[in-house]
């Protein structure tokens, strides 16, 4: 056993969150990985039982920057599971349009970065800038780039006006030109092929044993999408396909995300067509939840977003539970990157896509000395919130 | 539906109170044979442990492991109940899912339960801090 340790973070010019990965080498070969979480500690599952359902929806949504439809679509999912609500057929397909969005942008992002990590800019730049035009939809479609506000129990907030289907259009149109053209450099290009081919191998079993999920397992040979397999919203009306590959590597994984946003292309266009024809109602008036339990799920760009939900008929959950695909899909980096060099270590603890956002969401409050304090956290950001008032109008 | 009447018939007698929904099953299992459960649902039926949630309720501690059997697109959900709210402990299925590991260090740190037969029973979130204040979660219902 090699004794020489290489500390990865916790804060590192190279990762965008705060997280540590413990590197163990002999020479330059890595024998294990230790990860340590716990940086990005927030307290969302506390404060969701303090906040009424429709509150929830807000604070799930800030859980991640880049999944904020499917944190809080998991969460209606959950609340609508305890009774069984249903949602008008509009919602649906708005619901799935605005989750499909969401992939194509994530995917984009973590290509870029996969790009960049393996000092490959030229493909971080074709993503970035592919990207934008999807975020500017967003903003067309809910006033904001990033958390959206869409979700409501029963429904969607907000429709989508007519006026802005053909533009939604003609980007995805530009979007499907480009990702063609980076699938094919994807499969044509020597220096993705010799970088990324056979590099940080997840077995199909490891997969399975660390209850990996999204494109982390389905590069793995393990055809799970929670879209094909609880169709919800508008999955089971539209046709699309889920991309599973067998080899596992990091390339794997850089095909399997190119080729779902080609799948997320064809779906928003199914949507747009349903939602050119269909007028109808967006929200079902969901008047009380009554006391039970239920589960939500949606198949994040990371792949599947947990939410648990227990209620006791008053209009707060009584016990929230989240649980991010990063969470699971992370600690598969102590298997994917046994036996590779160092230099191929970062992409390989990169391309599950981590994001700590998600993976943390309790707290523990200690004050400077390290003495656990007794106030809470609505409390805490109450005042920080003051603070900043006086800071910002004396 | 097949799944379901395989699992009630080969668990027969280890399965206490039903709650089923669609597309959902709540079932309670008692400690001992939590880890027998957890590994059919696991191996025989080829679940994937979604993840497992603790919560205190006024009959003790509960902790719901929530399995997703993708096939079918269901959920098999055996619950342990926890009567002991001051030394809380059960087994862990960590000897048999790999996936579960994570979850039950989270459960034991906010939530104070003990896992016995946890191949690594750190703490998962506050492993560098000293002092860290015990079993957060469950501050607001103790006081």
């Amino acid at each position: 056993m090699s004794k020489t340790v290489i500390p990865i973070g916790p804060f590192h010019p190279l990762l965008e969150e705060a997280e540590s990965f413990k590197i163990h080498v002999d020479g330059e070969t890595v024998t294990d990985v230790e990860v340590d979480i716990g940086y990005m500690h927030r307290g969302h599952e506390f404060i969701s039982e303090r906040k009424t359902f429709t509150q929830s929806i807000y604070l799930v949504e800030r859980i991640c920057g880049i999944c904020s439809t499917s944190h809080p679509l998991a969460f209606v999912h959950a609340v609508e599971d305890v009774d069984g609500t249903e949602i008008p057929t509009r919602a649906a397909y708005i619901r799935t349009l605005v989750g499909e969005l969401e992939r194509i942008h994530s995917h984009l992002l973590w290509l870029g970065l996969a790009g960049h990590f393996i000092g490959y800019d030229t493909l971080w730049m074709w993503a970035w800038r592919y990207r934008e035009p999807v975020l500017e939809l967003f903003e067309k479609i809910s006033g904001n780039r990033n958390h959206y506000g869409m979700m409501r129990v029963g429904g969607v907030a907000r429709d989508v006006r007519p006026e802005d289907i053909p533009e939604i259009a003609k980007t995805l149109d530009m979007i499907e030109k480009k990702m063609d053209m980076i699938a094919k450099a994807a499969a044509d290009d020597p220096v993705l092929r010799t970088r990324l081919k056979g590099v940080g191998v997840l077995s199909r079993q490891a997969a399975v044993d660390y209850c990996a999920v999204g494109p982390t397992a389905r590069a793995s040979g393990v055809p799970i999408d929670v879209r094909k397999d609880e169709p919800k919203d508008a999955y089971g009306l539209v046709d699309f396909k889920a991309v599973v590959l067998e080899n596992g590597d990091v390339y794997d994984k850089l095909v399997v995300r190119v080729l779902e946003i080609v799948e997320s292309v064809k779906i928003v266009r199914q949507c747009l067509k349903k939602l050119e024809t269909e007028p109808g109602p967006i929200l079902n008036d969901v008047k009380e939840i009554t006391a039970g339990e239920g589960i939500g799920r949606y198949e994040a760009p990371r792949g599947e977003v947990f939410h648990y939900v227990r209620t006791d008929g008053s209009n707060r959950p009584l016990r929230h539970k989240v649980r991010a695909p990063s969470y699971v899909n992370i600690p598969t980096c102590s298997v994917s990157c046994k036996g590779i060099p160092l230099a191929d270590a970062l992409i390989t603890l990169a391309s599950v896509d981590p994001c700590y956002c998600c993976t943390e969401r309790a707290v523990s409050l200690v004050d400077r000395r390290g003495e656990p304090l007794s106030v809470d956290v609505l409390e805490l950001s109450r005042r920080k919130t003051e603070l900043l008032r006086r800071d910002i109008y004396g | 539906m097949a799944e379901t009447e395989g699992l009630l018939k080969d668990l027969a007698g280890k399965i206490g109170r039903i709650v089923e929904k669609p597309g959902r099953l709540y079932f309670e299992v008692a400690d001992e044979n939590i880890l027998e459960v957890a590994g059919y649902l696991f191996r025989k039926m080829g679940c994937r442990l979604s993840t497992a949630t603790a919560m205190e309720m006024y009959r003790g501690l509960e902790v719901l492991y929530q399995f997703s059997h993708d096939a079918s697109g269901r959920y098999f959900c055996p619950r342990v109940v926890i009567t002991d709210r001051e030394v809380p402990k059960m087994h862990s299925i960590a000897p048999v899912v790999k996936g579960a590991e994570w979850i039950e260090r989270e459960m034991a740190e906010l939530f104070g339960i003990t896992f016995e037969g946890h191949p690594f029973p750190e703490r998962l979130l506050t492993r560098d801090n000293d002092k860290v204040p015990s079993r957060p979660l469950r501050l607001r219902r103790l006081e």
